[in-house]
């Protein structure tokens, strides 16, 4: 069970709003806080391109990572002919670190399912799938709950408030792999096959589940729909950025404990840092990894960088799945990057020769420097190979995969020097065997 | 031309005994191997048994095992379904058993048939019924079919196959791809702590993690 952080009472509560009932599953009280006032609003009042106009006006982004606005994804599935379409919402939350999309899921699961409710009507789709993870199981039991009374209710399933359009919304638990968070490898697996990417165009948009439109989004993303209906595009474009408006939920990881925390976007890194525990007694900031396992190291002195996309993007890191971690100064960041590198390269799919090639080259270079038998040719490689696997990689799991070395070269440039210049490990974690200074000059 | 008579040869002397005191990085298969690459699925050539006849028996496993798909294949399959490509059909057309036969010249009890006989196929049966045999279905049918056999015999995915309409192949592609499903018997510990070591676990990762921070006190 990871806690909520403490954030500052002027932080908006979007995604959040809500999340606190007692009873997550009670429909009675959703409703009287408003749960399907939103979607009712759009099938009476504001119809299929009104709501799709809206949700423009308001700016929303996908907060699955990529940034994708949202009303453009629904705009080409709408228009897209075909004889059906779906939404899928992507809970899998692929990040063991972060389970930010899960607390969202169990708190308010109403918010979830009238958000995807109100895509699957806009873009004219009667099916909607949430797929969550297997091991997930209380926000499984929490969705199944919240659909079953809001179909009792005839707010979802058959004849959505007598419109006489049908949304049927089914929980699908996905397990097996970190990469089934990526959309169209997780249209894969709901489609029964094996989970690997699919090139790009067309998107999912267009050729997505079963070969029709789909909108993929990720559960805060499609949260922040309802609100959006209810007060307005404006009111949500002011919070946050002006191209990333509104809030994101993260996970701060810290030597001293984790927290989930609602942020708008553009917050300043050292805010977000200053959420969690101090560090313990002695210890000093030296790096936070931004975005996942295959996320940006990111110094000290970049804590002002704003957290949302385009900035986090310039700097190396993204912010994925919106997990911070804090390494103080008892980290070795050529070990954190190895072992980020490592985890990433074994959950490459195995399909492109980036992923399947690249990423394990990528792993073996940083073993070598880790294990003290570098080649002096490695930093240049490193380099050069980061930018080979980023131009061709088919997915993006494959680019961000080069992020944790190329961020800790970039700005650890020193530590790691002293790896393969001196065999030396500054912060004493990496045990290099001495290596005689002639072999590597 | 050189105007030191020779001095090309020499040249190419020199390198030859330059190359001949370098280590060397042949590796003598059989006796010495390197472990392969995890992901490293082998090189592709088709074999000829000594009767002169491919040994290929169009099962589809290798098209479907080809993770970008590459290799593809004519012929007709096990289930007399007919797919044009390249090469004669008749080259590949045989059912395994009668190439077996014709091969040795007796019925060769094949190894990967053994434990096809026992399974009790009533439970998967019904399975099939409840997903009303949807091969969009697919993981979750393999997913109920574990749950109730504890492993996924080989002979339940060939009914699957034969009841979804779904290529065996691309079954077995499902089936391997997901880190969950296996196809033993879940008795050894030392096959999960085996996958374990080569596959980054979730579990392991979040270890590592902690560790490399610094805080190894955390659970
Ligand atoms: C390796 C990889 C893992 C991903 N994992 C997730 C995930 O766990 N949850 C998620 O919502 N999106 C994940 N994504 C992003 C999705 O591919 C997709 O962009 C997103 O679900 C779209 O929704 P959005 O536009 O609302 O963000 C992942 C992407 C990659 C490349
Ligand atoms: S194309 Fe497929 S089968 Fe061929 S070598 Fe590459 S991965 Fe292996
Ligand atoms: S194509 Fe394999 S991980 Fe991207």
């Amino acid at each position: 069970m990871v806690d909520l952080l403490t954030t500052p009472a002027a932080w908006p509560a979007i995604l959040l709003e809500r999340a606190g009932a007692e009873q997550p599953t009670d429909l009675d009280a959703a409703t009287q806080a408003g749960a399907f006032d939103s979607l009712r609003r759009v099938i009476r009042n504001f119809g299929a391109t009104g709501s799709i106009a809206i949700i423009g006006q308001s700016g929303l982004r996908g907060r699955g990572g990529a940034g994708y606005p949202a009303a453009d994804k629904w705009r080409t599935a709408a228009t897209t002919d075909a004889p059906r379409r779906y939404v899928v919402i992507n809970g899998y939350g692929a990040d063991p670190a972060s389970a930010t999309d899960r607390y969202l899921l169990e708190h308010d699961p109403f918010t979830v399912v009238e958000g995807a409710a109100i895509a699957a009507f806009a873009i004219g789709a009667s099916e909607v799938f949430i797929a969550v993870r297997t091991e997930a199981t209380e926000a499984i039991r929490s969705l199944t709950a919240a659909i079953g009374s809001a179909e009792d209710a005839g707010l979802v399933g058959l004849d959505v408030f007598g419109s006489g359009h049908d949304i049927r919304v089914t929980v699908r638990p996905v397990q097996g792999a970190y990469m089934l968070g990526e959309e169209t490898v997780l249209l894969k697996a709901l489609e029964g096959k094996r989970g690997q990417p699919e090139q790009r165009p067309p998107h999912p948009a267009e050729r997505g589940l079963f070969g029709m439109p789909t909108v993929v989004q990720n559960v805060q993303t499609i949260a922040a729909v309802p609100w959006i209906i209810r007060n307005g595009a404006e009111a949500f474009a002011t919070i946050g950025l002006a191209d990333a408006p509104g809030t994101i939920l993260i996970q701060l990881r810290t030597a001293a404990g984790d927290g989930i925390a609602e942020v708008p976007l553009g917050t300043p890194l050292r805010e977000i840092v200053g959420l969690g525990a101090t560090l313990p007694m002695g210890r000093s900031l030296k790096a936070i990894l931004v975005g996942g396992p295959s996320g940006g190291i990111l110094p000290a002195e970049l804590l002002e960088t704003p957290y949302a996309f385009e900035p986090l993007r310039a700097v190396g890191a993204h912010i994925g799945s919106g997990s911070v971690i804090v390494a103080d100064d008892r980290t070795c960041i050529v070990d954190l990057a190895r072992l980020l590198t490592r985890f990433c390269a074994g959950e490459a799919c195995g399909k492109t020769i980036p992923c399947r090639i690249g990423t394990r080259r990528l792993t073996e270079i940083a073993d070598r420097v880790v294990d003290g038998r570098p080649r002096p040719t490695d930093p240049q490689l490193l380099i050069d190979l980061s930018e080979d696997i980023v131009a061709s990689a088919l997915c993006d799991h494959e680019r961000l995969t080069t992020l944790p070395l190329s961020t800790g070269m970039r700005y650890f440039r020193s530590e790691l020097d002293d790896h393969i210049l001196r065999s030396a490990c500054p912060a004493g974690v990496c045990h290099p065997i001495a290596v005689a200074s002639g072999a590597i000059s | 031309m050189s105007l030191v008579p020779g001095l090309g040869i020499a040249k190419g002397m020199a390198l030859t005994l330059r190359r001949f005191f370098e280590p060397k990085v042949t590796v003598k298969y059989p006796e010495d191997r390197r472990d392969p690459p995890p992901k490293f699925r082998g090189r592709l050539q088709l074999l000829y048994d000594e009767w002169g006849t491919l040994k290929c028996e169009t099962c589809f496993q290798c098209a479907q095992a080809c993770p970008i798909e590459c290799i593809d294949m004519g012929g007709m399959d096990t289930r007399g379904r007919f797919h044009v490509h390249w090469g004669a059909p008749e080259t590949y057309g045989e059912r395994r058993e009668e190439s077996a036969l014709r091969r040795s010249g007796r019925p060769v009890p094949d190894p990967a048939y053994l434990p096809f006989a026992t399974v009790d196929m009533s439970a998967l049966d019904a399975i099939l019924e409840d997903y009303d045999h949807d091969p969009g279905a697919m993981l979750q049918i393999l997913e109920a079919t574990q749950a109730a056999y504890g492993y996924l015999p080989v002979a339940t995915l060939k009914r699957i196959s034969q009841k979804t309409g779904a290529w065996y192949a691309m079954i077995y592609g499902t089936a391997t791809y997901f880190q969950h499903l296996r196809f033993e018997p879940p008795t050894a510990t030392e096959q999960a702590a085996a996958m374990d070591a080569h596959r980054p676990s979730e579990g392991s990762y979040l270890t590592a993690l902690d560790a490399a921070l610094g805080s190894t006190a955390r659970a």
